[in-house]
This record gives structure tokens, C-alpha cells and sequence, in this order.
């Protein structure tokens, strides 16, 4: 299994010419997950949407820095094979509508050919959705198309199709803001148990410091795109330096 | 004072209710009168009247619109096989390259074949593809047929497409998929109800259109394409057949029109149904 670290430096972007990130850095490791925190238009999507490349989807986006994965200049590289590397969830759940529940899981499989019979896709299919924590209710109707489900489901049902292909980088963008309190605590332990069971590099935005004291290792605590604080969890929780990060922790930003 | 404005309210219901029946009354006479007359017709020529040759003008015998009937069945088939790759390709370019100067064009090019009379289209088609290979062919027809279709079928696919939410791109290319699996397997497969209208709103289009067909095909009212090769010969459609024998004064063929306008309108209704009976809707 390749550990792949995630380091930025020196990250700048512009979106149509405004100044989105200023000068991020931050460093992840194997085994940990890293919190992107701070309040809505801060520029948190922006950072993960780099890490994958999606960045190229956005129009007028310009990138200038450095990202890399383990060994792997993602900035430069062929972002098929950056993104092969990594797994995304969204905030709002996507699993594909025109793909039934276990098509939507083993479609990254089929992709890159993981899987050499079908036996061995069910295997993979079920594993992700037990990482998922969506096995138990979805097991029985595997074949049912997602729209049946509801938004804690489909969320996890998206979170199944990222784990499926065993990224070594999972990004989560807020994944748990439109969803209900039980899927919340499922998905915020998938997340933990993939980062320490997978040996993989997990960065998950959210915008309440309540969810990156749950869950998360270290915080980067990001402001009109640039990094404010950056520490271990418990340190910048508990005696956070920056008056602008108290706030945020007290609720007043 | 309440009475007269529950009055008014009367009065406003009754007004908007005849001026709807007003603007629908002409949609169900032409329904009524092509299923009465045209369903009269069917029903003294039997099934004869789908597969036999007109009987000659004036005569007492009815005889059917089997060449037309067979052409207009090839002219549908061609036309799809260029129409609707053509169209989709177009739609997918239109919405993938948004910003790049040729997709602009080809969207300002689409959108303004809509305002093109067909019969231009019609006469382009004589001018190159049938004053080139010398003669009337079903070919040139579902050529003119495939330009028609263009315009709408590009307008459909494009908004069906462009109404698919961002996310599942997202989500498809961050599982790895290239531009062409997100395009054609995901905002494909989530659109597909969309496209599919698109394609049948063009066929339906189509095999009633007549004007392009007035310089193309020919009107070869005795020859049954049965094979490839006759696809470069002159042949017959059923409109183009309805539009010809309408306006003459034999009562046999005038009949004909009336069964063939019968035939036309199951031939399109039957598209949409079949359209909708298999192509299932995606929940989002």
C-alpha cells in the first residue's frame, strides 16, 4: 500500500480574475484526516477542488503553486491519473440517478478495471458499501435506482462509489450539511475508520468547528483564502493564537 | 358588493374558457374530420390500403399507399442515420466547447435553420445532391429531411443536456472518467428522456414534412424500395402523396388523402407512445 502524502505550498488561484487563494499551504499525512474549516466563501471548496483537478472544470480558474501527491506533481500531471489517486463526496449527495444502488458503487471498479469477474465486483461492491455503513439498508435492494433512498442514504451511497476505488486521497467537500444526525455520526465514522484502516490521507471541508473537533486530527483554518491558523486539533481547539479563529470558534464570524 | 365581484369572477371563467375552446376547436376539428373521413376509407379499402399502388385517377377502385407508405419508412430510417448523429453530436459540441468560436457558430447556425422555410432546404438539396447524381432519389430527400431535423433535435438534446446539474460531472470525472464517459454515460444516460424527445419531436417533424421533399424524391407513386440500392432511386412519401392527391379532382385519390392523412397522424402519435413506453424516466 503507497502512503500518499498531500502537500501544498504556496497555492494561489484566481476565478475570472478574482484572488480566491492566497499563499495556502498545508501538510497531510497517511493515517490522518485534516479538517479545511471557516466560513462560507473562504475559498475551502476551491483548495480540495485543486487536490483533484476539478479546478479544470471551473471557467477562467488559474492555478499557480505547488500540489503534490506522494511523489506526484498534481498540478502537472494528467489529471486522470491525479484523480484516479483521489475520491471526492460532495455536499450535495450524487450518487448517478440512471445507475442503479450497486451500479453506482461498481461503475469506478468497471472503469479501471478492478475487478476480474463479477464475483469479485460483488465483493468489492459490498465491501464499500459496509464502509459506507449503508450495507445493512441497502443490501436487500441493491438494484433499486437511488432515488428511493433518502439524503443521509444517497450521501453514503456517493461516499461508497469514492471508497470503491480505494483512493489514497479522500476529499469531502462539507459532505455532511444537508444531512440528518444519524447519517452525519456514519459518515464521520467511515471517514475516520477508512483514514486509519486504509492508511489514507483524508481533507474534509466543513464550516462548523464542532465537526472538525469530531473528527479530525489537525485544522486549517482558512479566511477570505488565506490560512489564518494551521495546528493538531486539540491545540487549535482548546488555545487557538488568532483572535479571528476564536471568533470562528465562538461562533461570531 | 361581494355579488358583483363573484359576478365579475363568472364572467372573467366563462370569457377565458370560450376563448380557449376557440383556440382548440380547430385542433379537434382536424382530428375529428381526418379519423372520421380518413377511418371511413381504411375501413372500405381494408388492408389493401397499406400495401397496394393507387388505383389510376377517377376510377371506382381505391387501391392504397403502399409505395409511399415503404418510402416514407425509408425515408425515416436514413434520415435518423444522418439526423441523429449528426443532432447530437452537434448538441454535445454546442454544450461541451460553450466558449469555444465555432460552438457560438454552430448554436447561431442551428438556431437560425429553424427560421428557414423548408422548401429552401428542399431546393439546396436539388440544386447539389440531385442535380449531381442526375436524378430524384430518397436519398436526397432524407438528406433535405436531415437538415430539417437538425434545428430541432440540437435545441432538445442542448437543453436536455444543459439542464443535467453540474454535480454529476463532477462526480463522474472524479471517479476518473474522461470527457467523453462523463458526456455520453452520465449527462447522457441522466438526460436520456430529454434526448429521446428530441429525436422523436424530429422524426415526428419529418416524416410529415412535404415541402422538402417537392424537389427530391420524386413522387414515383408505383416503386417499392425494398433493398439499399433503391435508396438511390426516386420514390414516394406519404405526405408528399397527400399534398399532390388532395389538390386533384379525382374522389378516389382525394379518398386516398384522407387515408393517408389517417396513417400520418397514427404513425406520429404511435412515435411519442413508443417513446415514452421505453425510454424510462430518471428520478433525480
Amino acid at each position: 500500500m503507497d502512503l500518499v502524502e498531500v502537500r501544498v505550498s504556496r497555492l494561489n488561484v484566481w476565478i475570472g480574475g478574482k484572488h480566491i487563494l492566497k499563499d495556502v499551504y498545508l501538510k497531510a499525512s497517511p493515517g490522518s484526516v485534516t479538517a479545511v474549516m471557516g466560513p462560507s466563501g473562504s475559498g475551502k471548496s476551491t483548495l480540495i477542488r485543486v487536490i483533484n483537478r476539478l479546478i479544470d472544470l471551473v471557467p477562467g480558474a488559474r492555478v499557480e503553486g505547488e500540489v503534490l501527491l506522494g511523489g506526484i506533481n498534481a498540478l502537472r500531471e494528467d489529471p486522470y491519473i491525479v484523480r484516479r489517486l483521489t475520491g471526492m463526496v460532495f455536499q450535495e449527495p450524487n450518487p448517478f440517478p440512471h445507475m442503479t444502488i450497486y451500479d453506482n458503487v461498481a461503475i469506478g471498479p468497471k472503469l479501471h478495471g478492478l475487478a476480474r469477474s463479477r464475483r469479485e465486483l460483488d465483493s468489492i461492491v459490498e465491501w464499500a458499501l459496509k464502509k459506507a455503513h449503508l450495507w445493512d439498508e441497502v443490501k436487500d435492494r441493491l438494484h433499486d435506482y437511488p432515488y428511493q433512498l433518502s439524503g443521509g442514504q444517497k450521501q453514503r451511497l456517493s461516499l461508497a462509489r469514492a471508497l470503491a476505488l480505494k483512493p489514497r486521497v479522500l476529499l469531502l467537500d462539507e459532505p455532511t450539511a444537508n444531512i440528518d444526525p444519524v447519517s452525519t455520526t456514519k459518515i464521520e465514522r467511515s471517514i475516520m475508520e477508512y483514514a486509519k484502516e486504509a492508511m489514507a490521507t483524508v481533507l474534509i471541508v466543513t464550516h462548523t468547528p464542532q465537526q472538525a473537533a469530531r473528527i479530525s486530527d489537525q485544522i486549517l483554518f482558512i479566511y477570505q483564502g488565506r490560512v489564518v491558523e494551521y495546528g493538531p486539533t486539540r491545540e487549535l481547539v482548546l488555545h487557538p493564537k488568532n483572535s479571528l479563529t476564536r471568533k470562528f470558534l465562538g461562533g461570531e464570524v | 358588493m361581494r355579488d358583483w365581484r363573484r359576478v365579475k369572477e363568472r364572467i372573467f371563467l366563462a370569457v377565458t374558457s370560450i376563448l380557449a375552446m376557440v383556440a382548440v376547436a380547430p385542433l379537434f376539428h382536424i382530428i375529428a374530420s381526418v379519423a372520421i373521413r380518413g377511418g371511413g376509407v381504411l375501413y372500405r379499402a381494408g388492408l389493401d390500403f397499406l400495401t397496394s399502388q393507387p388505383a389510376p385517377p377517377g376510377s371506382s377502385m381505391l387501391g392504397g399507399i403502399g409505395p409511399a407508405l415503404l418510402g416514407t419508412l425509408w425515408l425515416a430510417l436514413l434520415t435518423s442515420a444522418i439526423g441523429i448523429p449528426l443532432s447530437v453530436l452537434t448538441a454535445v459540441f454546442i454544450v461541451e466547447f460553450k466558449d469555444h468560436p465555432l460552438a457560438r457558430l454552430a448554436k447561431v447556425f442551428t438556431s437560425s435553420l429553424l427560421e428557414i422555410p423548408t422548401v429552401l432546404i428542399g431546393m439546396l438539396v436539388f440544386l447539389t445532391i440531385v442535380s449531381m447524381m442526375g436524378h430524384y432519389s430518397l436519398l436526397a430527400g432524407s438528406i433535405a429531411l436531415a437538415i430539417v431535423m437538425l434545428p430541432y433535435t440540437v435545441s432538445y438534446v442542448e437543453r436536455a443536456m444543459e439542464e443535467v446539474p453540474r454535480t454529476y460531472r463532477e462526480a463522474g470525472y472524479s471517479i476518473g472518467m474522461t470527457r467523453s464517459q462523463v458526456v455520453f454515460d452520465v449527462v447522457m444516460g441522466i438526460a436520456r428522456r430529454g434526448v429521446a424527445a428530441g429525436v422523436v419531436i424530429g422524426l415526428a417533424k419529418i416524416v410529415s414534412e412535404t415541402a422538402p421533399l417537392l424537389f427530391t424524391i420524386g413522387s414515383a407513386r408505383s416503386s417499392y424500395p425494398m433493398s439499399m440500392k433503391d435508396v438511390f432511386e426516386p420514390g414516394d412519401a406519404v405526405p408528399l402523396l397527400i399534398f399532390q392527391f388532395a389538390q386533384t379532382p379525382y374522389q378516389n385519390w382525394q379518398d386516398l388523402a384522407w387515408g393517408a392523412a389517417l396513417i400520418l397522424t397514427v404513425i406520429v402519435l404511435a412515435l411519442f407512445a413508443a417513446m415514452k413506453l421505453i425510454v424510462r424516466e430518471v428520478h433525480l
